[in-house]
Order: structure tokens, then C-alpha cells, then sequence
């Protein structure tokens, strides 16, 4: 099968060539993300910039929750190495991993004017190899009429869950940031502040001994979670538990909440807060593929989203933080924000993470949980 | 053809005649069940064996949805130590025990419930009998996924089965996220093909045995016993080995009704590809899987070719 697939990606890079000649630029879009980026790209920004420049046209591939990313990587690399197009223009999503292994452009302010709007830390995170349009992180969803005074520590937080058993619980680490984040923040706990950085962009097998003490946090915390140690299955289903009351407090991702409340999912009693040190969150990144033949279009769609109009869309839609300073944005958007919008940190790395999520399994949801 | 040509052709010539017709029918017949022969070597042999290689620590570095993974096991001479690794994980361990667990009581209860509803189906009359026939096909036209969604908004925290029963004071604790919530999807999902099957088969018995048992004074328990059940025993080893593969190696209903941990296989196996990035664990689980329904898949082919001699 491998072995055809060469044939099959000149065959469709045949097809794409002579479609290319006659028909308006096409650009290979591939995205990933829960329902809501899927839908703020097919419904809002991508019909908008089809309507300003009518000769663009978008080809939107969409990976549920991010599951197809390795695979896209690992065609994008595979093309590579056969100096084949890959056929992607832009992608959104892992742009650091893809950017490292020499797949996308670094994004320059040359070609990008609205660059400058952008928080150069942020930038850095992911070495320049894709702009961040939006941000969002996990944060801190707690009932306030069951709940007076919410824990604004993570120690607090720990202890609050302890002495509330049954009231709490967050989603499991594979299925959802809010769960990861949570966990995530937990594991930190035991880490050495030398090795904090390898484990956000790194990876060190020998280092993994650092997390002992957070697994130890998290199985004492098992029994006294919803229903005396049942993980939610999803970010949503932390969102409805929370909305049937049947749990008063749990992690929930800042875009998601905030949609939520929005439509009226969340009653108004649900507050979201974020604690001290804070939870996990990112910014979304939109990075350009290296081989695309389309460069030039790619890059001023990237500068066309950190524009007013486009990030206007992602505050109103998504809920989310916007990619550009939040200084660069309205006054009704600074508040909207102001209790939430603090930096954030930032999660594990990818490899980490993927130990992270089998030693969960592990050690915290495959012990013996007790019964009722 | 050959034989009604007017001028009769030399001995040689009609030797050869035969020798190319012989010759033809068994190639147009190879060609034929060539296509779906290429396809399954392609797509499934060849990757089949090439995870199987895999899974002794052969790592293909032009795969780099293998080679990629974390903890591989490399070896230019093929080893058992991912296996070893498997084994010694309590996790896997606990994981093959659920799988084994659920697949046997699912398989059982599948058993238990279609059978009666096939002897219905094949014995009732009435109105009654008609809707029954309507109703035990009705999960074969429910996507998986969706029956599941159903069975969780019934069944589950706060559905309406804990509503029914609370009206009348009667505790409930939900069997969703459960292992007997995968075993209750699995028995959901598998009654029509379960019943077709027996009741077909039920179908082939002639009326005529059956009345001239009863004639000899053989009760209704004598008549399933003695002719029902043994000349219906094909059948019921296709329904339990096909439920018992199907079981084994599910994935939507354990991954949407069941517990977060312990997983079937099939939910471990996605995880450990995907989210742990540990492929050839994953692949490895995929191995032992197979073994353990190549049993169930060798209990069907002896049952099947026992029955066509007799």
C-alpha cells in the first residue's frame, strides 16, 4: 500500500496542477479542534474572506479533537522526504512540530504586516512558525450559589474537593484540555523548576519520576470526585454536569464556558475564575506549509485574520481570547475578559503528554476505584 | 461448442480443443476473484503482517506512523519483549480480563434473550407475533452510535428509567459507564442478527417432526430438547461465535457506555495508538486479539463443516 502511495500523490498532484490552471487558487486548509473551530471556519471567517477575495477558494480538513494531526504531520514529512507536494497550504494546529521539522515558513513581519499586534512571547512559543489568532485557556467553573467562596489557589482548590466529596470532577486527559490542563497542573506540583522547561518543549524520559508526587495528589483525590471517582468523558460533559447540578465545580476551557453561559447551556449562577498558579492555555497557531505553491495567498490570509474584522469574529463566536494584544482590541472586549484573561501556562509537550495521558490510565483511572 | 461443428475435426485438434476449454474456465474464474483477492492483500494481508512484524520489533523506519511511537522495541532478529511488556502490565492484564468478561456474558445473554424470541417468532401466531417480528429487527436499522446516545438517555444518571422508577420510590444506580453498561449494549445491538439466524434456522425444521413427537406424547420442554435444540445447533454456534468476534473486538459501544478504566481492547488499542503514541503496544494488543478470535473463528469453521456432513 505504501509503496502506491507515491503514485497516487502524483496522480493527484496531476489532477491538482491542471485544475490550478484554469480555476481560481485553491488553498488546502487543515485545521483540527472541538465543533466550535470546526464551525468558526466553515460558517464565519472563511465564507468572509471568500466574499472580499472571490478568486481564493478554501479546501477545509478537519481533524475532531486533533486525532488526525500526527497523520497529517507524518504526510507532510513523507512528502518531504519524496520531494513531492504535499499538498497542504495551510495548517492550523501543531505548526511547532511541523515548523521544527522544516515544513512551514517562519512568519515574518515582511510579509505580515499585523505581526507587530501580536505578544512577541507568545510568538516565541511557537518559534515563529505560525501566527496566533486565538487564545484560550482552562479555567475554573464553580456554582456560586452552592459555592460562596471559590478556592483561587490550586492548594485551596485540592483541599475544597476534599473536604466537598462527589462535587467535582474533570474530564480525562485524552479526551479534553479542561481535564488535561487540570491534570497537568496537578503533575507540576512535584517538578523541579530546572527541568520546567523540558518539559514544556521537550522530552526526557528519565524526568517522568518528577510527577510521583502529582499522581499521588490525584489518587487520593479519586474517591471523594462525581459519584466516588467517575471522570467525565469529554470538555462538554464537565460543561452539562455542571448544568444539571451534579457537580458544583470543575475545569472548563474559557471559549467553551463562555459559549455556554452565552446560549444559556450554563445557568447564570456558573462563574468562571481562574486560580493561582494558573491552568494551562494556548493560542491556536496558523502556519503556512513550506511547500505550498500558494505562499504568497497563505500568507495574506494569516495577515488578514489578526485584522479587527476577523478577531472581532473570534471575541463574538468563540468566546476566545483574541491573537492579537488585548490592548489592540476594544474596551467592551477588555472587560469581557477581565477576570479571566490573565496569562496562563502553558502544557506539556507532546511526547510528555502522551505519557502523561497513559500514566493517567495507569496509575489514577486503572487502580481499583471504590464502589458505592 | 466443439461437438456440433458439421465437419468433425482430427483426434489431435479436438485434443486440443478440450485441453483450451478445460484450460479457460478455471482462469475466467481466477480473474474474477482476483480483484477482491488484490484488495485483500493490499489492504489487509500486507498491513497485517507488516504489524505483526511490527509487534516482534522489527520497526519499519519508512513508516512513520509506527516508527514514530515512544518505548519501541527494536530488533533485527524479531523478539517477544513487547509481548513480555504487554503481560506484565496489570493495566493490559486488567483490560484482557474486562474484554473476556463482558464478551462471554454478553454472548450468553445474547443467547438467552434471542432464543426465546426466535421460537416466537418461528412458533407464535397472532397480531403479537407480528409485532415481535418488527420490533427484535428494529436495532439492526439504529446506528451503533445513536442506539448508544438512546441507551445512555434511558438508562443512564437521571434518564428517564431513574425517573419511571422514582415515581414509584424505587432507588436506581445507572449501569452506563459501567462494564454492565457495555454488556447491555452489545445484547441491544446484537438481537436481530442473533434472532434472524435461530429463527431461520428454527424455519428449516418441518412441521411434520415436530407434530409426530407430540403425537408420541412429547411435552413442549421434550420438544425443544430432544429435536429443537439439536437439530438448531449450527446456528446457534454461528450467532455465538460471529457475537462472541464482534464483542471481542467492538469499539463504539465499550468506548460510549463504558468505565474509563478498565477498557475493552479495542478502546486500549485506539488510546495507545493515538494518545499514548504508543503504536506497538497497540499493535501488539491487536495480535493477541486476533489469536484469541482465530479460536472462536476455528470453533465456527468446525461447526459449519460438521454440519454440512451430517
Amino acid at each position: 500500500m505504501k509503496r502506491l502511495l507515491p503514485v497516487f500523490a502524483l496522480a493527484a498532484l496531476g489532477l491538482s496542477a491542471t485544475i490550478l490552471a484554469q480555476s481560481p487558487i485553491k488553498l488546502s486548509f487543515y485545521s483540527s479542534g472541538d465543533v466550535n473551530v470546526k464551525n468558526l471556519w466553515e460558517q464565519n471567517l472563511l465564507p468572509m474572506y471568500q466574499k472580499k477575495n472571490p478568486n481564493v477558494q478554501f479546501d477545509l480538513i478537519f481533524s475532531q479533537s486533533g486525532t488526525g494531526n500526527q497523520a497529517t504531520l507524518d504526510r507532510m514529512a513523507a512528502a518531504k522526504k519524496a520531494g513531492q507536494a504535499s499538498g497542504i497550504d495551510l495548517l492550523e494546529g501543531p505548526v511547532l512540530e511541523a515548523g521544527e521539522a522544516g515544513l512551514l515558513v517562519a512568519v515574518k513581519s515582511k510579509d505580515i504586516a499585523r505581526l507587530s499586534r501580536v505578544e512577541a512571547n507568545v510568538l516565541a512559543r511557537a518559534k515563529g512558525f505560525g501566527v496566533p489568532y486565538r487564545g484560550s485557556s482552562v479555567v475554573l467553573a464553580y456554582n456560586s450559589s452552592k459555592v460562596s467562596k471559590p478556592p483561587k489557589t490550586l492548594e485551596a482548590l485540592l483541599e475544597w474537593i476534599q473536604k466537598n466529596p462527589g462535587q467535582f470532577t474533570y474530564n480525562t486527559p485524552d479526551t479534553g484540555g479542561s481535564g488535561n490542563a487540570f491534570v497537568t497542573r496537578v503533575l507540576k506540583l512535584g517538578l523541579e523548576s530546572k527541568d520546567a522547561t523540558t518539559f514544556e518543549t521537550g522530552y526526557e524520559p528519565a524526568l517522568i519520576n518528577q510527577w510521583d508526587k502529582g499522581f499521588d495528589t490525584l489518587r487520593k483525590l479519586s474517591p471523594n470526585l462525581y459519584n466516588g471517582g467517575q471522570y467525565s468523558k469529554n470538555n462538554a460533559e464537565t460543561i452539562q454536569l455542571l448544568a444539571k447540578g451534579a457537580i458544583n465545580m470543575g475545569p472548563v476551557w474559557s471559549d467553551q464556558g463562555l459559549s455556554a453561559l452565552k446560549q444559556g447551556i450554563l445557568p447564570e449562577n456558573i462563574k468562571l475564575m481562574q486560580i493561582n498558579p494558573p491552568f494551562s492555555g494556548g493560542s491556536s497557531y496558523l502556519g503556512v506549509a513550506a511547500d505550498s505553491p500558494n505562499k504568497l495567498e497563505a500568507l495574506k490570509f494569516l495577515n488578514w485574520v489578526l485584522g479587527e474584522e476577523a478577531q472581532a469574529v473570534i471575541v463574538d463566536k468563540m468566546n476566545g481570547y483574541p491573537g492579537v494584544k488585548i490592548t489592540a482590541m476594544p474596551a467592551d472586549v477588555r472587560k469581557k475578559f477581565g477576570t479571566i484573561a490573565k496569562s496562563f501556562s502553558f502544557g506539556f509537550s507532546s511526547k510528555f503528554g502522551a505519557d502523561m495521558n497513559r500514566l493517567w490510565y495507569e496509575k489514577i483511572a486503572g487502580t481499583p476505584q471504590p464502589q458505592r | 461448442m466443439s461437438q456440433t461443428a458439421s465437419s468433425s475435426p482430427s483426434p489431435a485438434a479436438r485434443k486440443l480443443g478440450r485441453l483450451v476449454h478445460s484450460w479457460r474456465e478455471p482462469v475466467l474464474g481466477l480473474l474474477l476473484v482476483l480483484p477482491p483477492i488484490i484488495v485483500l492483500i493490499l489492504l489487509v494481508l500486507y498491513p497485517a503482517l507488516e504489524a505483526l512484524r511490527f509487534s516482534l520489533g522489527f520497526v519499519p523506519a519508512d513508516n512513520p506512523a509506527y516508527a514514530s511511537g515512544l518505548d519501541l522495541v527494536n530488533s533485527n532478529s524479531g523478539s517477544l519483549e513487547v509481548f513480555k511488556k504487554l503481560f506484565a502490565s496489570s493495566f493490559f492484564s486488567s483490560n484482557l480480563a474486562l474484554t473476556l468478561r463482558v464478551s462471554f456474558v454478553s454472548v450468553l445473554l445474547l443467547v438467552l434473550v434471542s432464543y426465546p424470541l426466535a421460537l416466537f417468532a418461528r412458533f407464535g401466531r397472532g397480531k403479537l407475533a407480528g409485532v415481535a417480528r418488527v420490533l427484535y429487527l428494529l436495532p439492526m436499522f439504529v446506528p451503533v452510535v445513536i442506539a448508544t446516545y438512546a441507551l445512555i438517555t434511558f438508562f443512564g444518571d437521571n434518564g428517564w428509567l431513574e425517573a419511571i422508577l422514582g415515581t414509584v420510590g424505587i432507588p436506581y444506580h445507572s449501569v452506563i459507564r459501567q462494564e454492565a453498561g457495555i454488556v447491555l449494549g452489545h445484547v441491544w445491538v446484537g438481537v436481530p442478527f442473533a434472532v434472524l439466524m435461530l429463527s431461520s434456522g428454527l424455519d428449516g425444521i418441518s412441521n411434520e417432526s415436530l407434530e409426530a413427537a407430540r403425537d408420541q406424547g412429547a411435552n413442549a420442554w421434550v420438544v425443544f430438547w430432544r429435536i429443537l435444540l439439536p437439530l438448531n445447533v449450527v446456528p446457534l454456534l454461528i450467532v455465538m461465535t460471529f457475537s462472541f468476534i464482534g464483542v471481542f473486538g467492538s469499539y463504539t459501544v465499550p468506548y460510549m457506555l463504558g468505565p474509563s478504566a478498565p477498557q475493552m481492547l479495542g478502546v486500549s488499542m485506539a488510546l495507545n495508538f493515538g494518545a499514548f503514541r504508543q503504536p506497538q503496544q497497540a499493535v501488539a494488543m491487536a495480535v493477541v486479539s486476533f489469536v484469541f478470535c482465530a479460536f472462536a473463528g476455528a470453533l465456527y469453521v468446525w461447526s459449519t463443516t460438521r454440519g454440512r456432513k451430517s
